[in-house]
């Protein structure tokens, strides 16, 4: 006998699946210092196996750690270029992580996300350059002076609507320019601050330890903000912002609730400026000077590209646009000005074609994968199904479904032999031998569904008095009556029931 | 009498939920029909469906003898405008009005219809005659009218097409009992070559004059009643 | 105030307003952010540019150089910027509202789209161009006027006689023929207007080609004064857009009001001894930042209420 092969039930049979014996308690490590754990493990029920299955739900981590790791990893062999190029993609996909808090957790679409980082960073190399504030403490400036802008554009964006907003925040980033460009001070240097102090040693600048040493500062801050949007977004601040979210009616639910998400969102707002103004210092550091190119509406216009390649409200999406951004624009290098259209271009066709750029085309094709199974799905049950398409979806079993089906295809056949002499025949012999088209309808008539099922009550032990009843289905209820009619024979009870369920066959 | 439309078997929705389930139903030429049932039991929803206004619909619509439905919807009110220059005409619910418009201009935009365009101030002029109110006000603004006007203004801005069928949304709502007799007066009063459809949750303003009265309940419709004499 | 101030006032109000208006149009009827207004200017400006540099042997060897060649020459420039501008709006229509009129998220879906096109026809400009500023003919000439004892520039005076032509014409375009009467249905009720048999796909080609033609025009316009570069539309762009925003997207008087007050603004702020034209954006742009915040709906908003 040879060996079947028995795949795995599901869509997915190379998924890593475990099998949990059903007695053993489970056992699961915890992240210290909080309840919570690694990996999202879910025991499941495989209706066809019968059996527990323990599945991995959320993969997000794995590939973000996965992701990670090999950019640590790899970076260090990398020419002298590209890691600048790594350096320079983990500060801009950290600023896109917050700017993701700003404009997908708290909804509101500021763009004056380049603004506050220039801000701090230049407070912050000011008080280095002509204070003579040593350098780690430009980490603690730069996020007070994020925190005080944050809180002053904040002020705007409860009463203004988001088109308003947004295009006035646009407005920010062009008077910083002209601000910082018409400095007496800073007119020598068009502008710009430099000689800052900086955690790279000053021999050590553009040489390769240097570089490692910024990509390694880098990396930290891409982890550090990485860290702020699960902190945000995935604890309380998070779950109330989601709750409000996705409509007016929402916001106004959450309102007569007692969710307070205006503050949810302000509150988010400033920890982002916050984490913003900490990048800005690094920015700094890391170049170690800052000039007014940073407020430019170009550079602006760069990272919102990055946002919408990548799906705009998505820290993946954030991470994924910088990376494809970061690689045109710093990696093909001699392009020219082409890589900026190849940007645009880019830019475009995800807008057109997807919903949420690139990491949200997975989800937009499940999505539409559904759609169309639904459509399919009404198409069958307009042509004798019997689930309606939106209950269809909701029935686990899919099993059920076909039973229906086949259930009522049946029952199309059966309605076609009820004729007279068939109910004529079953009146004189209930019991006995029967013609093929009865013996098939009271086949079907037997394995019925228990509930609504007609059964004969005798009405007193010993006496031919008979009535109908239907059984509940629900262990502990009683039957309930069907009519006050009385049978004097069993015979005729036995017809008048075969009577109920021809009519009830009828009307299905 | 031809029929002027005939619904088989339609169902339509707003995303995934069915709101209609295989709707059935024939209008003859000529035929004024009450359309009666609670809110939300899809009233609305088959006027939107006829129109194309709804996410999705199958089975088939026919204007007079021509499949306008059928199709899954491309979007809602896509294919809307092309439906009411084949002769729909449409006052819907919450009226839909434009209210910086002039009551004048709200009418010549009822006749936006190539072959209306020419006759509009024939046409301007019927309306005026039908609700004599609106005369007097032709030059103001229709969003500061009185919601009264405003329904007339927005049935007005419906007859000022040539349609073979005409649907009323819910002409009574949110109008005074007097205020909404006289406006179901005027619809009442229409000389209507073509067929009418007037949904209502108010049956006691459809008895009596209405050709035939249709319940709907559930998304289904539940038989004519008939003429029915409320007690 | 002296009646020069006021004429570079009015000449500033002229290229904003044409340029604000063009957005509010297009946000209240189709319901588009245009955020490649700015190139459309640009474009516009260039085929001007190439078109009155093809034309200028031409005209010159049948007209001469009399008054009608320049003439010509005028017509040419309009012209050019005009069509340029309309085969803009439906470069516009066929790639930023034609895909994704009726998807979820359209509004910003647009704006992105839009954005998209706004960056690459800058930087396929400069790509094919270089960055070298063009200069144009001078349609108005050389020279000035004499007004009651202040000098007036022929391209200031024809600028803002141009620009209050063509606003004129666009408002009676949407005042008094049936398009305009459809474009203001759909401003105002976009289900209503679909039961008139307005459609939103046919209605947007033209909206799109005017507010296109408007841009180009604002080009042409300001060519007189400025020169033409890739990066030119950015600058009214923003302005036309802060001041769309100023009178409240979707009016129309709002706007040239609004274009009207920060013309005044720039010239005023100009020409003040202590701030001077380094500070002019700054204040334009603080002063609005302060109406919106105490009118949030801008200065359209203010003129709903008291209507009301």
């Amino acid at each position: 006998m040879t060996d079947k092969v028995y795949y795995k039930v599901g869509r997915r049979p190379w998924e890593v699946k475990g099998h949990p014996d059903g007695h053993a308690s489970r056992q699961r490590s915890r992240i210290p210092f909080t309840n919570r754990h690694w990996l999202k493990w879910r025991d499941v029920h495989n209706p066809k196996t019968l059996q527990r299955e323990r599945v991995l739900v959320d993969k997000k981590p794995l590939w973000w750690s996965i992701g990670l790791s090999l950019l640590l990893v790899i970076t260090p062999f990398l020419p002298n270029s590209l890691i600048s190029v790594a350096s320079i993609f983990c500060i801009y996909a950290a600023i896109n992580i917050l700017w993701t808090l700003i404009v997908g957790t708290a909804g509101i679409f500021s763009l004056a996300t380049l603004a506050v980082v220039g801000m701090s960073g230049y407070i912050a190399a000011a008080a280095n350059v002509y204070l003579g504030v040593p350098w780690p403490f430009m980490l603690l400036i730069g996020p007070a002076v994020g925190l005080a802008a944050g809180a002053i554009l904040a002020a705007p964006s409860t009463r203004l609507d988001g088109l308003y907003y947004a295009l006035l925040t646009m407005g920010v980033a062009e008077i910083c320019r002209v601000f910082v460009s018409q400095l007496r001070a800073l007119t020598p240097t068009g502008g710009a601050i430099t000689q800052v102090d900086s955690f790279i040693p000053e021999d050590w600048f553009l040489q390769r330890p240097g570089l490692l040493l910024g990509f390694g500062g880098a990396f930290l801050l891409l982890l550090g903000a990485l860290l702020v949007w699960r902190l945000v977004n995935s604890e309380r601040l998070g779950m109330i912002l989601r709750a409000a979210k996705t409509s007016r009616e929402d916001e106004a639910f959450s309102e007569a609730v007692g969710i307070d998400f205006r503050r949810a969102r302000l509150l988010v707002f400033l920890i982002s400026s916050a984490a913003l103004g900490v990048v800005g210092a690094f920015y700094a550091m890391y170049y170690r000077s800052i000039s007014p190119t940073i407020f430019s509406l170009d550079q602006l216009l760069l990272l919102f590209a990055m946002m919408v390649i990548g799906g705009l409200g998505r820290a993946e999406g954030a991470v994924v646009g910088a990376a494809i951004v970061i690689l045109i624009d710093k990696g093909l290098i001699e392009l020219g000005p082409l890589r900026i259209i190849l940007v645009a271009a880019i830019m475009l066709l995800v807008t057109i074609f997807a919903r949420e750029g690139f990491t949200g085309s997975r989800d937009q094709f499940r999505d539409f994968r559904k759609r169309k199974a639904g459509e399919r799905r009404a198409h069958r049950t307009e042509k004798g199904g019997e689930a309606m398409p939106e209950e269809a979806t909701e029935i686990l079993d899919k099993q059920e479904l076909y039973y229906r089906r086949f259930n009522k295809r049946l029952r199309e056949r059966l309605k076609l032999m009820v004729t007279p002499e068939l109910i004529e025949e079953h009146r004189v012999n209930p019991l006995g031998h029967h013609s093929d088209a009865l013996a098939r309808i009271l086949n079907y008539f037997r394995r019925g569904e228990m509930a609504d099922k007609y059964v004969i009550m005798r009405l007193k032990n010993g006496e031919e008095r008979f009535r109908i009843m239907a059984v509940s289905g629900i262990k502990g209820m009683p039957p309930r009556i069907v009519d006050d009619r009385e049978y004097d024979a069993l015979y005729d009870a036995y017809h008048a029931v075969f009577l109920l369920r021809i009519n009830d066959l009828l009307e299905s | 009498m031809p029929e002027i439309l005939e619904i088989t078997q339609l169902s339509a929705g707003y995303g995934p939920l069915r709101v209609l389930h295989e709707i059935d139903l024939t209008i003859k030429s000529g035929e004024r029909i009450g359309l009666v049932g609670l809110n939300g039991h899809g009233k609305s929803t088959l006027v939107r469906a006829i129109t194309h206004m709804t996410g999705w619909q199958q089975g088939s619509i026919k204007l007079d003898g021509i499949e306008i439905g059928g199709s899954r919807s491309l979007g809602a009110g896509r294919r809307t405008p092309s439906l009411v220059k084949k002769g729909i005409g449409v006052a819907p619910q919450g009226d839909a009005i434009f209210p910086g418009l002039s009551v004048r201009k709200h009418l010549e935009c009822g006749a936006y219809t190539k072959q209306a365009w020419k006759h509009r101030k024939t046409r301007i002029d019927r309306v005026f005659d039908i609700f004599p109110p609106l005369r007097s006000l032709e030059h103001s603004l229709v969003g500061k009218l009185s919601g009264g006007e405003r329904r007339m203004v927005s049935i007005g801005r419906m007859l000022m097409t040539e349609a073979k069928l005409y649907l009323v949304d819910e002409p009574s709502l949110g109008l005074a009992p007097k205020i909404s007799h006289r406006v179901m007066e005027a619809l009442w009063a229409l000389p209507v070559e073509g067929a009418m459809i007037i949904a209502e949750q108010n049956v006691k303003l459809l008895s009596d004059r209405a050709d035939r009265i249709i319940g709907m309940h559930a998304g289904r419709l539940r038989g004519d009643v008939g003429h029915v004499e409320l007690t | 105030m002296d009646l020069g101030l006021i004429i570079y006032a009015l000449n500033l109000a002229a290229i904003y307003s044409l340029m604000a208006i063009g957005i509010s149009i297009l946000w209240s009827s189709v319901g588009m952010i245009n955020m490649a207004h700015g190139a459309t200017f640009a474009v516009s400006g260039y085929a001007a540019w190439l078109a009155t540099a093809a034309m200028k042997p031409i005209i010159a060897t049948t007209f001469g150089n009399g008054a009608l060649a320049s003439f010509v020459m005028a017509g040419t420039l309009t012209s050019a910027s005009l069509v340029a501008g309309a085969l803009c709006g439906a470069i516009i229509y066929a790639l930023a509202f034609l895909p994704i009129h009726d998807k979820p998220n359209y509004p910003v879906r647009s704006l992105i789209i839009t954005l998209a096109l706004n960056i690459g026809t800058v930087q396929g400009l400069l790509w094919f161009f270089g960055p070298r500023s063009q200069g144009l003919p001078k349609i108005f000439g050389f020279g000035r006027w004499e007004v009651w004892g202040t000098k007036i520039r022929y391209d200031q005076a024809g600028t803002i006689i141009g620009a209050t032509i063509i606003m004129a014409l666009t408002l009676a375009w949407l005042r008094y023929s049936r398009r305009g009467l459809e474009v203001r249905a759909m401003m105002q009720n976009a289900e209503g207007a679909a039961y008139s048999g307005i459609s939103r796909q046919v209605t947007a080609l033209p909206v799109l080609m005017l507010t296109g033609a408007l841009a180009g025009m604002a080009a042409a316009l300001l060519s007189q004064t400025i020169f033409v570069s890739p990066t030119s539309g950015v600058i009214p762009l923003l302005k036309g857009l802060t001041i769309a925003l100023l009178g409240g997207l979707g009016s129309v008087p709002g706007a040239v009001i609004g274009a009207l007050l920060i013309g005044f603004l720039e010239a005023i702020i100009g020409a003040v001894p202590f701030l001077g034209q380094r500070y002019v954006m700054f204040g334009t742009f603080i002063f609005i930042i302060c109406v919106l915040i105490i009118r949030p709906r801008g200065i359209g908003g203010l003129l709903d209420d008291t209507r009301e």
